[in-house]
């Protein structure tokens, strides 16, 4: 404000000066004369007729325009025509009677719509001629008018020009619901003929579309009528090629119509209708039909590994709503289902371990590649074979030991380090699901014993490799044991390397034999059977100067010897010449006999050796029946009887010069599995027992259904409600608790 | 002779000589080692007593540590003395 006030003032100094200046004589400071503007004396006139004449020029060239013909007058006398009528304040009449020429013009145009019955898709071309010829004249009848509508029509808030056109044109399509109906049934036609598969004009529909989304009736008369006709022909289409197709076909033609019908926005529906029309097509083609889609197809997809169909499959299902979800459980119920016929039929005990390893990459695979990670989905793969795994108890967590022998074994050349490493973690990944992971503890002791006694471990490496994941998964007092196998076999590496400088230090007349010991500590190791046989003189000889050797080394120990596990290295002299045998200590002894006798009878070995009859019938069986002959036997035969007699084969040949001799294993799946889970059983109640006490510690007084879920919690292996119920008695029994006197249901801790 | 025996691999297990399968004072097994240890072994390994007990070496010395005036077999309350056998 005071701004302004300032530049007045500066104003009313400034020509004071100036004028003082240049102008002194013509005019007096004090006397400033004022300017007027005065109106003109009169109008100018307008021709009388001036209005009617323009409007009839005006109205000629808008004939002109919607007739197509060339106008007389140039547009811009025409343009200029406008601007003086509206100068004229004609402006009101002027769009009162261009309004009524259009809607004049425009409502013949609809009714020859009305009266020929042709063909639709003519009738669609000649709609949309209608339509383009509109358009077209409304702009050229704008530019001339544009004097108008950027003046009169602005100001007063009447549609523009444009408008006014497109609403004329809509009205009468509107009213004249005949023309209406005949556009939209006309246009689905069209649709539905591309929908199958025939080529359409599509710059036709595009164009009517277009049309009706600028007369704003695209969502009343046409949008809602298309989403039904979609609805209905998906509805139908679902249900039969369901029934025609297989599921990969089905599937594939799903993709396909989705894509198409999102072509179909892109090239001529309103992207509005979009979110719409994908809808309907997935509601119809798969949410209708997912259980059924999963039932019929998924088991096959998987069971054939069709990676593309499966991806195919998830990308689709996971449009609609809980899709994924139904996806993840009959997934789940498959790997269930195959899973159980690889594990329970002990027909296909031999090669249930590597299917598993295959059936686990299978479906880790499909998950990683079709089912893009989905956390779900690996969860529910874990909970699935976990669940599969254990429905067979025991026999599962010893084949997978068995496995793992068989894969660290010496002589298994058919694995790199890296490969056996990657086999093993892919093994230890089936140990996690598996519950009764003492049961593979006990199998997997027993192979590693083993291994480490005859010296048959593939690789130290291996080994350790492998103990350090059981470790890892399952805590050091899961391999404290296996580990003092190893130690106890560095232990006596060391011994017997003293035990050889001792032997040449103190050369006495021994012996020509290279003697090495495997000392044990028994806990770590399976319990052996001590087996009491004659050695030949010399042999005994050795065996106490190792035991002395070791006494004096250990004092307060005691030494077992454990035959059944010792092996040798044999010099035989055949006639084709010298061979290395090597052969367990019991084949040994029996081989040693020859030396002073040709042929001999059972019940001589017998009483000589004193190997228990079982395994000496196996050890004959071994050296006369086997694949290397060195002893005949008489009469021949498979078995070996109580009077049979055996010879030294001088004859036998080998192209080999050290020769192993197998001894005949006991036929394992009876006694010695059966020991094996005979001993994980009592350790087993060992563990019930402590975890009971534990408990009852703790709680002073519990209900039987208490202590019995507190014991599910604590015990890592399944267990049956009458084995606790068993331990609990004992226990009772014991005076570790009592029954409660008043409640029978309730124990009370004994301190 | 036709057959001589070039090497041999024996397999033997040793044992504790006790006269008791546990220890009187921590009540593990001999086969076993101490409670403070985990492999038994050279590293906990038995002693004897003159009276013929014996306990884990681990075991009876935390035992007469505790003892400052008598130092007794906690079996049979005699005099306690290494036997060094």
């Amino acid at each position: 404000m005071s701004d302004t006030t300032n530049r007045r003032a500066n104003f009313s100094n400034l020509p004071e000066n100036v004028l003082n200046r240049n102008h002194v004589i013509s005019i007096k400071p004090t006397t400033a004369k004022k300017l007027t503007i005065k109106n003109l004396k009169s109008e100018p006139k307008l021709p009388d007729d001036y209005r009617e004449q323009t409007w009839k020029k005006l109205k000629n060239a808008v004939l002109a325009i919607q007739q197509s013909k060339p106008n007389e007058d140039s547009l811009e006398e025409l343009y200029q025509a406008v601007e003086n009528l509206c100068h004229h304040k004609m402006a009101p009449t002027l769009y009162q009677r261009l309004h009524s020429l259009t809607d004049k013009h425009v409502a013949h145009n609809i009714e020859q719509f009305l009266a020929e019955s042709m063909d639709r898709y003519l009738f669609l071309k000649k709609m949309n001629e209608t339509w383009q010829a509109h358009c077209r004249q409304m702009i050229m009848i704008r530019s001339i008018f544009l004097f108008l509508d950027r003046t009169y029509i602005l100001q007063s808030h009447i549609s523009s020009i444009w408008d006014m056109g497109l609403e004329l044109f809509g009205k009468y399509i509107l009213l004249n619901t005949l023309v209406q109906t005949r556009v939209v049934e006309g246009l689905l036609m069209l649709i539905e003929k591309e929908r199958q598969g025939d080529q359409v004009d599509r710059s036709l529909l595009k164009s009517l579309l277009r049309m009706l989304t600028d007369l704003q009736i695209y969502d009343k008369a046409f949008e809602q009528k298309f989403l039904q006709a979609t609805e209905r022909l998906y509805a139908a289409e679902g249900q039969r090629l369901m029934q025609e197709l297989e599921v990969p076909e089905y599937l594939a033609h799903v993709d396909k119509r989705i894509l198409e019908e999102n072509e179909r926005v892109l090239h001529y529906l309103d992207p509005g209708t979009k979110y719409q029309l994908i809808h309907t097509v997935e509601k119809q083609l798969l949410r209708e039909h997912v259980t059924q889609i999963l039932q019929k197809g998924l088991d096959q997809l998987l069971s054939e590994f069709r990676l593309d169909d499966l991806s195919l499959l998830y990308n689709l299902l996971s449009r609609v709503k809980n899709g994924l979800i139904e996806l993840c459980s009959s997934f789940n119920a498959y790997i269930k289902k195959r899973g159980r016929t690889i594990v329970i039929d002990p027909q296909k005990d031999k090669t249930m371990v590597q299917e598993l390893l295959d059936f686990k990459d299978a479906m880790d695979n499909v998950v990683v590649t079709c089912f893009h990670k989905h956390e779900r989905f690996s969860n529910s793969l874990k909970e699935a074979f976990e669940n599969f795994i254990n429905q067979r108890t025991n026999k599962p967590a010893e084949l997978i030991a068995k496995f793992v022998d068989s894969k660290l074994r010496a002589g298994n050349k058919e694995a790199t380090e890296e490969e056996l490493e990657r086999l093993l973690d892919k093994i230890m990944v089936l140990f996690r699901f598996i519950h009764g992971k003492d049961v593979f503890e006990a199998f997997y002791k027993k192979d590693l014993a083993k291994r480490l006694l005859v010296g048959k471990s593939a690789s130290v490496d291996a080994e350790k490799s492998m103990l350090s994941k059981l470790k890892q998964e399952c805590g050091g007092g899961f391999t404290s044991k296996l580990e003092g196998m190893f130690k106890d076999m560095e232990l006596s590496k060391d011994i017997n390397q003293a035990f050889k400088q001792h032997v040449t230090v103190n050369s006495r007349d021994l012996p020509q034999i290279e003697m090495t010991v495997s000392i044990l500590t028994m806990g770590y190791w399976p319990t052996y059977q001590p087996m009491d046989v004659h050695l030949p003189d010399h042999m005994v000889r050795l065996q106490d100067i190792f035991k002395e050797f070791y006494l004096s080394k250990h004092s307060g120990r005691k030494l077992q010897w454990q035959p059944t596990l010792g092996y040798c290295v044999v010099k035989a002299q055949f006639r084709s010449g010298l061979k290395e045998l090597v052969v367990s200590l019991f084949q040994t002894l029996v081989l040693v006999l020859f030396n002073d006798c040709d042929y001999i009878s059972f019940d001589y070995i017998k009483d000589v050796t004193n190997i228990e009859d079982g395994e000496l019938r196996r050890t004959l069986q071994s050296l006369a029946c086997g694949k290397a002959r060195v002893l005949l036997k008489n009469p021949k035969g498979r078995d070996v009887q109580d009077e049979d007699h055996f010879r030294f084969n001088a004859d036998f040949t080998n192209k080999l010069f050290r020769i192993k001799i197998n001894q005949i294993q006991m036929k394992e799946t009876t006694e010695e599995q059966k020991a094996t889970e005979e001993r994980v059983f009592q350790d087993r109640q060992y563990q019930i027992d402590a975890a009971i006490v534990r408990i009852m510690k703790m709680r002073k007084t519990l209900s039987h259904n208490l202590l019995i879920s507190e014991l599910y919690l604590q015990l890592k292996f399944p267990v049956k409600p009458a084995d606790l119920k068993k331990r609990i008695e004992s226990l009772i029994d014991r005076d570790y608790m009592e029954r409660d006197k008043d409640n029978p249901n309730q124990y009370n801790y004994v301190a | 002779m036709k057959v001589t025996i070039k090497q041999w691999t024996g397999v033997a297990s040793w044992k504790w000589v006790a006269n008791d399968d546990n220890c009187g004072i921590c009540r593990m097994p001999f086969d076993g080692c101490c409670p403070d240890c985990k492999l038994p072994g050279d590293d906990c390994p038995l002693v004897w007593g003159q009276c013929s007990h014996c306990f884990h070496m681990h075991c009876i010395v935390k035992w007469l540590q505790s003892q400052p005036v008598n130092q007794q077999c906690p079996m049979c309350r005699q005099e306690w003395k290494f036997n060094n056998k």
